[in-house]
């Protein structure tokens, strides 16, 4: 178990690695960033300055170790967008991707549960439903999110589609409204704020839901057929004890490796519908660095973003190993 | 297998046809221009002449659809076939020379496969410049592991099969030998992984344009029409729902018809 976990985490190293460099050279060579400071009109002496002072006419190396080491004391540099250091912006907008990341990530458990759920029943619906999930995993987030907003905002006026609160920023020590709103003992805030939740998460949510569903559901009906779930059965145990002891612990550990790698369209989709959504996190914050060819902060939110991913499926990775020993050996 | 559902993928091979003709004609069906205002702005769909309406601005939104699924279409295809070209040349390689090549080549393979894909494809294309040609550079970037690592399986499989090592006892080397016996038998699988993935392409094209970094407004791109669309959603739904129902039907088109290919080759036992 100690050998997996130092070799996983040895890798984990090496892709973190391998990720930086390509975010610097995507900052150092993609854009101008000499002309996104000083705009198009600058002076040749000026932009020369500029140049040294940047510190672009070092050799690669040099300007790499100088990047780390900005990097490790959060010196990220100035957002052309809003003119505020970059550090500062992504500080105050993390626990919002934060917070929407988490419920999407419930969300699309619960989802692949239900639908495994239904899966498995044997009825005349499940071909109707497999193609309303394969056309719902075929869609792309930005028309599942726009899909909500006409029916339960425009139709149904259930539910809010702009920002994070009806109320202001919380007060709070998290950042996550739901949870500040929980600790603080004010209900009615973190009911408002998980009502603007709802929408963006199961816009979120629904594509890596289904895909988690089938994988569960194909697992599910391996081990409800295993000879292990029969014999469970020939013990007497009822089939609900038996799914739920034998068919779902079996059939978790493909399930939640693959919602490690579905993490990553989740945090794809995230970048979208905070868009549609006004949710004032990263994701909102990258595609206004995209519109102002900001080239230095989409590189840093994408590290960011990036590093997240990676370091989670290396937890998901260990996670396994813990709970199927199997994991160990391969 | 219920039949229905071989007949669903038979239906979507059809379907597929009939969008891939009309994004190939798809100029010659409208009698508008895609960026020329040709009625009055928000005309609903079904309104006269303009089956599904008009944007902000006045634009035929039928003529856009068509003109951004040509678009779509052309774009994905590029992207697979080079993403697929490249995945095979350096899983060939990996697999068949093996050794250090192999190991280094798998290891890059690896890493790349690590990375959250579309996330890092947003950042190449900020780096490159916005415009379809460098979102498509950066889909390219992060798609081709997917296919190095199949071929590399698929090559190495194959190289101990029984046709090949007949080839082999009968002095075909090197490159002969992968390319008139192991490639052939590689290539269904990589044709069938192909097709499964060019739904996929389509959303992640389609996405990169709705965060900007597409071609600029108002060039008839999917993506661009759904995001630049949203802001009149509640009076105008059409403007930005139909570009994405566009996208939504492409991919499930691909992925249905995808599903079929892998069904048939299958049953051949390929």
């Amino acid at each position: 178990m100690l050998r997996f976990t130092v070799r996983r985490i040895a890798s984990l190293i090496v892709v973190l690695f391998a990720l930086l460099v390509l975010v610097f050279l995507i900052s150092r060579y993609g854009g101008d960033p000499v002309r996104g400071y000083l705009g198009a009109n600058a002076s040749a002496d000026a932009v020369a300055a500029m140049r040294t002072r940047l510190g672009l006419d070092q050799p690669i190396w040099v300007q790499f170790a100088d990047y780390l080491s900005r990097l490790a004391r959060l010196d990220l540099g100035t957002s052309l967008a809003t003119r505020r250091p970059v550090a500062a912006e992504l500080a105050q907008r993390i626990p919002a991707t934060a917070e929407l990341a988490l419920w999407t990530v419930f969300f699309s458990v619960l989802i692949g549960i239900l639908l495994a759920r239904v899966y498995t029943l044997k009825s005349r619906f499940s071909g109707v439903l497999r193609l309303i999930l394969f056309s719902a995993a075929s869609a792309p987030a930005f028309l599942i999110a726009t899909g909500g907003v006409l029916i339960f905002f425009v139709q149904l006026h259930w539910l809010p589609v702009s920002g994070r609160t009806g109320y202001g920023p919380s007060t709070g020590l998290s950042g996550m409204y739901v949870l500040d709103g929980l600790l603080t003992g004010n209900l009615p805030y973190a009911m408002d704020a998980l009502r603007h939740l709802i929408l963006p998460a199961l816009a979120a949510s629904l594509g890596p839901g289904v895909a988690l569903a089938r994988v569960l559901a194909d697992g599910l009906s391996t081990s409800l057929r295993s000879a292990y779930a029969r014999t469970a059965r020939s013990l007497g145990e009822t089939e609900s004890a038996v799914l739920r002891r034998h068919g779902l612990r079996n059939a978790a550990s493909p399930a939640l490796s693959l919602l490690g790698v579905q993490v990553g369209m989740m945090l794809s989709s995230l970048v979208v519908v905070e868009q549609i959504f006004s949710w004032n996190g990263l994701g909102q914050f990258l595609v206004r660095a995209i519109g102002g060819a900001d080239t230095a902060t989409v590189a840093t939110i994408s590290l960011l973003l990036g590093a997240f991913y990676v370091v989670v499926n290396a937890l998901v990775d260990i996670a396994l190993a813990v709970v199927d020993p199997r994991v160990r050996l391969s | 297998m219920p039949s229905w559902l071989r007949r669903g993928e038979t239906l979507a091979v059809v379907m597929l046809s009939v969008v891939l003709v009309a994004a190939l004609i798809g100029p010659l069906l409208s009698p508008y221009s895609s960026i020329i205002p040709s009625g009055a702005p928000h005309l609903p769909p079904l309104s006269a002449g303009h089956l599904f309406g008009t944007d902000e601005l006045g634009l035929d939104i039928a003529t856009r659809i068509l003109e951004g699924t040509r678009t779509s279409l052309l774009t994905a295809l590029v992207v697979t076939v080079i993403a697929a070209v490249a995945g095979m040349l350096i899983g060939t390689l990996a697999g068949f020379v093996g050794g250090v090549l192999d190991t280094v080549l798998m290891r890059v393979t690896d890493l790349f496969l690590a990375l959250p894909a579309t996330i890092v494809a947003m950042a190449v294309a900020a780096g490159l410049g916005t415009g379809l040609t460098s979102s498509m550079i950066a889909i390219t970037v992060v798609w081709w592991p997917l296919y190095a690592r199949l071929v590399r399986g698929e090559v190495r499989r194959t190289a101990r099969a029984l046709h090949v090592e007949a080839a082999r006892m009968s002095g075909t080397r090197g490159t002969r030998l992968v390319l008139r016996h192991v490639l052939p038998s590689v290539l269904p699988t990589v044709a069938v992984t192909a097709s499964l993935d060019i739904g996929g392409v389509i959303v992640t094209v389609a996405a990169l344009s709705f965060v900007g970094l597409g071609a600029p407004a108002p060039a008839p791109e999917l993506g661009l029409m759904a995001s630049a669309g949203l802001q009149y959603v509640v009076n105008s739904w059409w403007i930005p729902v139909l570009p994405g129902l566009a996208v939504g039907l492409l991919s499930l088109l691909f992925n249905y018809a995808g599903d079929g290919l892998r069904a048939v080759l299958r049953g051949k036992g390929a």
